[in-house]
């Protein structure tokens, strides 16, 4: 299985949802399939799936989904027990499992020593938690966890080192993703998120 | 006896400054503050397994409209160091920052960490009062906040055990 074929395949189903990518190929790759400004590109190993759950408890109405990592969501362990607790309905937690740290060299992450993603999140408390065994799968899984309004986390184990070089460039800044992202949030919701300067400033 | 003044004070300068989501983490000297936000029905509070998470929970909630804040003591202010910086201090994030200051002239424990607190939060530019009188609370936390939102840039509020009523 190939995350970039995972993503196709919900491409349509995640419509207008905001989208938060995790450090790594998946925002490049995320991009090339839906670009714009409801993407935002984590730039902390393993904050994604925090952020994603920050927004998601902001703004309830909104469907949020977090394009993890193996290796983040190890780093970042401890945000599993946390959204059992919170478990906002409208968030979508997927995890592509690659085995490896793609961004810093394909290194080994202990996933492929064992360590079971989906067990640790269950272990956690979350109670919708599955492996994905195919591509259709991933997508019948990802329009469940839609139709179910309950945090949902739903992972992949894909091939290690998918080449995403020839993709478009993500073409924002770091800081003016945030920016766009914001703007985009505050467009969407009809709500001011960054304040602008007054006449006096 | 715990005192209630103090962190009953600092509860209501936090929601006249605008906070309404809140991420915390324990110490024994947050208990009564942490307690009073738990049952506030104004606030949004989310409980934490480490502070970092705490910073991108918070940064996530201020994309979507929020004004957060996170409480932790200030061993969870440096679990927090890299989520600050590449999170937070990166894309231009306000979080006012209360944090317990273990360490702290006349305590006995936590010196190291006491020494380094200050230190560290001038490395990373993130500017810092430190809170030792009641009477100051309420202009200290609404300042803090006021400047948080208006550089866009973490804010951090060193609390003593003197404000949280728990100086022997």
């Amino acid at each position: 299985m190939r995350r970039y074929g995972c993503l196709q395949a919900i491409a349509e189903d995640v419509g207008d949802a905001l989208v938060i990518c995790t450090v790594g190929g998946a925002a490049a790759q995320w991009n090339a399939i839906r670009p714009g400004d409801g993407n935002l590109r984590c730039r902390t190993l393993g904050l994604v799936s925090s952020i994603a759950m920050g927004l998601a408890l902001a703004l309830q109405n909104r469907m949020v989904v977090a394009l993890d990592g193996d290796g983040a969501l190890l780093m970042n362990a401890c945000a599993l027990p946390t959204l059992a607790c919170q478990r906002p309905g409208n968030l979508i937690h997927l995890v592509f499992d690659n085995g490896v740290y793609e961004s810093s060299g394909l290194r080994p992450t202990a996933t492929l020593n064992g360590a079971d993603l989906v067990e640790m999140a269950r272990g956690a408390g979350i109670k919708h938690a599955c492996w994905a065994s195919s591509v259709e799968n991933f997508k019948q899984e990802f329009n469940k966890a839609k139709e179910r309004k309950a945090y949902s986390l739903i992972a992949a184990k894909v091939e290690a080192g998918e080449d995403y070089r020839e993709l478009p460039a993500f073409g924002v800044a770091e800081v003016e993703n945030a920016y766009r992202f914001m703007r985009h949030i505050e467009k969407l919701e009809g709500i001011r998120v960054v304040p602008l300067p007054g006449p006096r400033h | 006896m715990a005192g209630e003044t103090g962190p009953s004070m600092i509860l209501e300068a936090m929601k006249e400054a605008g906070i309404n989501f809140v991420t915390s983490l324990p110490d024994h000297n947050l208990a009564k503050l942490l307690e009073f936000v738990d049952k506030d029905p104004d606030l949004k509070h989310v409980p934490l397994c480490r502070e970092e998470e705490g910073i991108g929970i918070c940064a996530g909630a201020y994309m979507g409209g929020k004004t957060t804040a996170i409480i932790m003591q200030n061993g969870g202010f440096l679990n927090s160091c890299n989520a600050l910086t590449t999170t937070a201090l990166n894309f231009n994030i306000p979080i006012v920052l209360l944090i317990y200051y273990a360490g702290d002239i006349g305590d006995e424990g936590f010196s190291t960490l006491g020494s380094v607190t200050e230190p560290v939060l001038q490395g990373l530019g993130i500017r810092c009062y430190v809170l030792r009188k009641l009477e100051e609370i309420r202009a200290t936390i609404k300042g803090a906040t006021t400047l948080a939102i208006d550089s866009r840039r973490p804010v951090a509020v060193l609390l003593t055990k003197d404000v949280l009523g728990m100086r022997r």
